[in-house]
């Protein structure tokens, strides 16, 4: 059964991917370096068109009023620029009632863009540009610490990590924020207050990490102006502590919180971006791989959810769990909390 | 149903890829007749970290082989071949897959209640959502509408409008509008085009958009005013379904290879198994199908032939769960819960699941709350697909279920409910059926394979939905209409078995019972309606049901009344559940 992976890694080399949704303009050249919040690429999008009948305006059959368009597809027109017509006091003419593009003739119809909003894409990665792929995106390259999560308000920020605590349980409370954290982003185990969200907001701190979130600060969490990641869901949860060490390790070091969705088309998640220096670089390791015995796995579900322990022995598919369903699964030892029976469904590898 | 005794039938590999699982279906002669022989599955590989759903295919036919004992891999790939004998791998394949996430298409049509609802209809039958649609009725200036189509992006936009005769101005306009949006968009990302109308106008249609995008033209699904033809429509946007997504999942293009063409959405082959149900079963009832999944669920019902197909992209019991909680209230769940159990968890534990999809409940509590999540998602199903019910179904009263005579249940989390009664409960909850219907549990996850493979040799879908591969709950009788109230007796029902008459048995308003009656055995029986109730027979009519055939819980009688009601108090609540599940457990 192929494994399915969270990364937790000390150094790593990361390449990102950013495209365009729709065709556009790259705006960084290869062996740029950038930020995470620099815009590498533009598009229109949410565009808005007029549709213009050359021949209603004039009074005239199309096929008559086709030749007396005045202006070719692709040409920038102002408000009152005469679009089709004879020259002429008196003669009737067709006028751009806005500033726009022309961007299709058909017959009498002219289609007119008039405006459109453009899309920003961020780099969300900080970096080295190493590919350019004209009017798409750009792939762009890091060393760095790294941590993926599993949910994301979006948001994206850069900060100073400060661990809140010394556990990976940490309660994040209110009497935890203050205004020393400006900046800053935030290590913590849970979070089930509305309020610590809201005063985070206020400091303003830059980020948060959490082991895990209540369900019922999801839409409060989605609308801080700041990222938010969990790195193990939704619930009281504590972060798993091969997540918790790293970061923790990097306690005061500059990262980026890329807060994305998960896509499952991709493979974009949510994660933590500690850059660092270029020794002992090495590529993402081997991902593709099924279960063993000796692995490093985090529960995912169910009981002692978020805990990190080794694969001590694989069970047949007849086991059969306290809920009474029957599956393969895997026993794991726990550094300090003995052993568990887990079905390998619940499991994933931390590499 | 009546087979060929025996026939010179092939071996199958069936391959259905989902969401969450992938797997790899046996079937071979037995003493001449098909047999399903074991399954093998694994997680499915269509995302990350390897993003080829071929790793997950291989290690489904991995595990089948071990199971088998069969050869099906070698060196040199896939045993496949009309020649293979008996022993080492099978001589035909075919494929099934459901596990994408739904592609966007924009419906186009004439008016909102004919064409447009029947390009809706046709889309929706299949794994899209519907961004926009546009009619004649639309208000929307025509800029509005190419900005809509501009900004949008769909990857598919139906077209249907105009009977044979009829309209053809207006629907010209509307593709001309169509292809002004499609002069707009950069080439290699303009939607494919279906054109599903008047089919006078396929010339006209061509000259406006075949040089602009890949467009294809198919029967009209609206021949005539009154009449809707889906069949050959439906084919064209399979296929158009697997050209756009075998673009972006890894594998399929080679799966398509290995079956000669025979794969086909999901929701198509639980459709052909419904479709051919109902035309082998004598009866002016229809047959019902649900597929719920991890991502999607599919309702199949079909009425003498007439095939209604209802795909709910995105509304399902894993990563599909957030379709289910943005249109659910929490009580609506709590109230299938026979624990006491915070909300909060609940609602964390329904808000975790989509983010690991493959993750199994590992307690009973967890246990319960998936169930209950099922229930919900079958039941938004279900009330969904009331209006795709045809309206010559006969119907006990407004608003109901029409009658069926068979219910089909497949999906995991139906199917591998730890105990039987379970699956039995979770369908009559969801589903909550009336009047007599045989409920049938797709326990092997097989009815994708069923109707795949039907293309192949139909018998095997004939002798396989006959063997015990499909498991027979039992015969459900269900009154509706107005009762007095909980604790009422509501109807008395004898069993008259080769002439022998058993004992009456009376049940009461509010529960449910289960009367012993093993798969195999048929019997007559006399039902005599205590109160106004329907079961079928008329209202406050009783009567004889003959050959009502049994099942694992034999003759069930639910007696809870349409809709089901759960008391709202906890332990009001625990009691009732758990004397539901009570009663079928003990019969």
């Amino acid at each position: 059964m192929i494994t399915p992976v969270s990364h937790v890694q000390s150094q790593t080399t990361l390449r990102r991917r950013r495209l365009l949704p729709v065709e556009g303009l790259v705006l960084v050249n290869d062996g740029d370096a950038v930020q995470s919040t620099d815009h590498v690429a533009r598009a229109d999008l949410d565009v808005r068109h007029l549709i213009l009948d050359a021949a209603r305006s004039l009074g005239i059959s199309a096929d008559q009023a086709n030749p007396l368009i005045q202006r070719a597809v692709g040409e920038e027109v102002e408000e009152g620029t005469i679009l089709a017509g004879r020259r002429g006091i008196g003669s009737r003419q067709l006028r751009a009632p806005a500033n726009g593009r022309v961007v299709a003739i058909n017959g009498a119809q002219i289609l007119l863009q008039t405006s459109s909003e453009s899309s920003i894409l961020q780099a969300r990665v900080p970096g080295e540009i190493i590919d350019i792929e004209p009017g798409r995106g750009v792939t762009i390259e890091i060393v760095c610490a790294w941590v993926q999560g599993i949910w994301g308000n979006h948001g994206l920020g850069d900060g100073v990590l400060q661990i809140v605590g010394s556990e990976p349980n940490q309660h994040l409370t209110a009497d935890l924020i203050d205004i020393s954290q400006r900046g800053v982003i935030l290590v913590a185990g849970y979070c089930d207050e509305r309020q610590v969200l809201e005063l985070a907001a206020q400091v303003p701190i830059r980020g948060l990490v959490l082991g895990s979130l209540t369900t019922r600060l999801f839409p409060v969490a989605q609308r801080q102006p700041y990222p938010i990641i969990t790195l193990e869901g939704f619930g009281q949860v504590p972060m798993n502590s091969v997540a918790f060490d790293l970061l923790a390790n990097h306690d005061g070091d500059k990262a980026t919180l890329n807060a994305q969705a998960v896509n499952p088309e991709n493979g974009d998640r949510p994660e933590v971006i500690i850059p660092v220096k270029e020794a002992n670089q090495s590529r993402p390791p081997e991902t593709v791989q099924p279960f063993r015995v000796g692995q490093t796995v985090r529960v995912l579900a169910g009981l002692g959810k978020s805990r990190v322990g080794k694969i001590t022995g694989l069970l047949p598919p007849s086991t059969v769990y306290p809920s009474g369903l029957r599956a393969p699964g895997a026993l794991v030892a726990f550094p300090d909390q003995g052993e568990g029976r887990h079905p390998l469904a619940n499991l994933e590898l931390i590499v | 149903m009546t087979t060929p005794d025996k026939v010179e039938s092939l071996s199958l590999i069936s391959i259905d890829v989902g969401s969450v699982n992938t797997r790899a279906h046996f079937f071979d002669n037995v003493e001449g007749r098909y047999r399903f022989l074991a399954t093998g599955a694994a997680p499915s590989t269509l995302g990350a970290p390897v993003f080829d759903l071929n790793l997950g295919v291989l290690e489904a036919l991995e595990q089948l082989q071990e199971f088998t004992g069969r050869t099906f891999l070698t060196d040199s790939g896939l045993l496949i071949s009309r020649d293979n004998g008996e022993g080492a791998g099978a001589n035909a394949i075919s494929v099934t897959f459901a596990g994408a996430l739904p592609l966007k298409v924009m419906t186009v049509g004439l008016l909102d209640e004919i064409s447009l609802d029947s390009a809706n209809m046709l889309v929706r039958s299949s794994y899209f959502r519907v961004v926009d649609s546009l009619g004649l009725n639309d208000r929307r200036p025509p800029e509005a509408i190419i900005d809509a189509i501009c900004n949008t992006l769909p990857d598919l936009v139906v077209m249907a409008g105009g009977t044979n005769e009829g309209a053809s101005r207006s629907v010209i306009r509307l593709a001309n509008y169509l292809a002004l949006a499609l002069n707009l968009i950069p080439e290699k990302q303009r939607p494919q085009v279906l054109f599903v109308g008047n089919e006078k106008l396929h010339d006209e249609i061509d000259n406006v958009l075949g040089a602009l995008t890949m467009l294809h033209l198919s029967p009209n699904i609206r021949p005539y005013l009154e009449q809707e033809s889906f069949g050959p429509a439906r084919q064209a946007l399979n296929a158009i379904y697997f050209d756009l997504q075998s673009r972006k999942m890894n594998g399929l293009l080679e799966l398509r290879e290995l079956s000669e063409g025979q794969i086909y959405p999901a929701a198509y082959a639980l459709g052909r198994v419904v479709r051919f149900l109902s035309t082998v079963i004598d009866t002016p009832k229809g047959m019902l199908g649900i597929d719920i999944g991890g991502l999607h669920t599919t309702v199949a019902s079909a009425f003498a032939g007439e095939l209604q197909l209802r795909v709910f992209p995105e509304l399902g019991v894993g990563a599909g769960l957030p379709g289910m909680i943005a249109e659910t209230h929490l009580p609506q769940i709590m109230r299938w819960l026979p624990y006491d159990l915070p909300e909060d968890l609940v609602l964390d534990y329904l808000y975790n699941k989509p983010l690991f999809a493959g993750t199994l409940p590992s307690t009973p509590e967890e246990m319960a709350i998936e169930q209950a999540a099922a229930r919900q998602v079958m039941r938004l199903a279900i009330e969904n697909s009331l209006s795709l019910f045809p309206p010559n179904a006969i119907y006990p009263m407004p608003g109901a279920l029409p009658w069926f005579d068979r219910i089909l249940v497949s999906g995991s989390a139906v199917a591998r409910a730890p105990r039987m009664e379970q699956s039995l409960l979770m369908i009559l909850d969801a589903i909550q059926p009336v009047g007599i219907a045989t409920v049938i549990l797709d326990q092997n996850n097989l009815v994708n394979a069923v109707g795949a493979t039907a293309e192949i040799d139909p018998v095997m879908a004939v002798h396989v939905l006959e063997s015990n591969s499909f498991i027979n709950l039992g015969t459900v009788i269900s009154p509706v209409g107005n009762m007095r109230g909980r604790g009422n007796p509501l109807l008395r029902v004898q069993i008259v078995h080769e002439g022998e008459k058993e004992d009456v048995v009376e049940i009461r308003e509010g529960t449910i019972k289960s009367i012993p009656l093993p798969p195999g055995r048929v019997v007559d029986i006399y039902v005599d309606p205590l109160q106004n109730v329907n079961i079928g027979l008329g209202r406050g009519r009783g009567g004889w049901v003959r050959r009502v055939a049994g099942g694992v819980f034999g003759l069930i009688i639910d007696a809870r009344g349409r809709p089901i009601q759960v008391p709202s108090s906890l332990n009001r609540r625990q009691e009732t559940l758990n004397s539901w599940q009570q009663e079928l457990i003990t019969g």
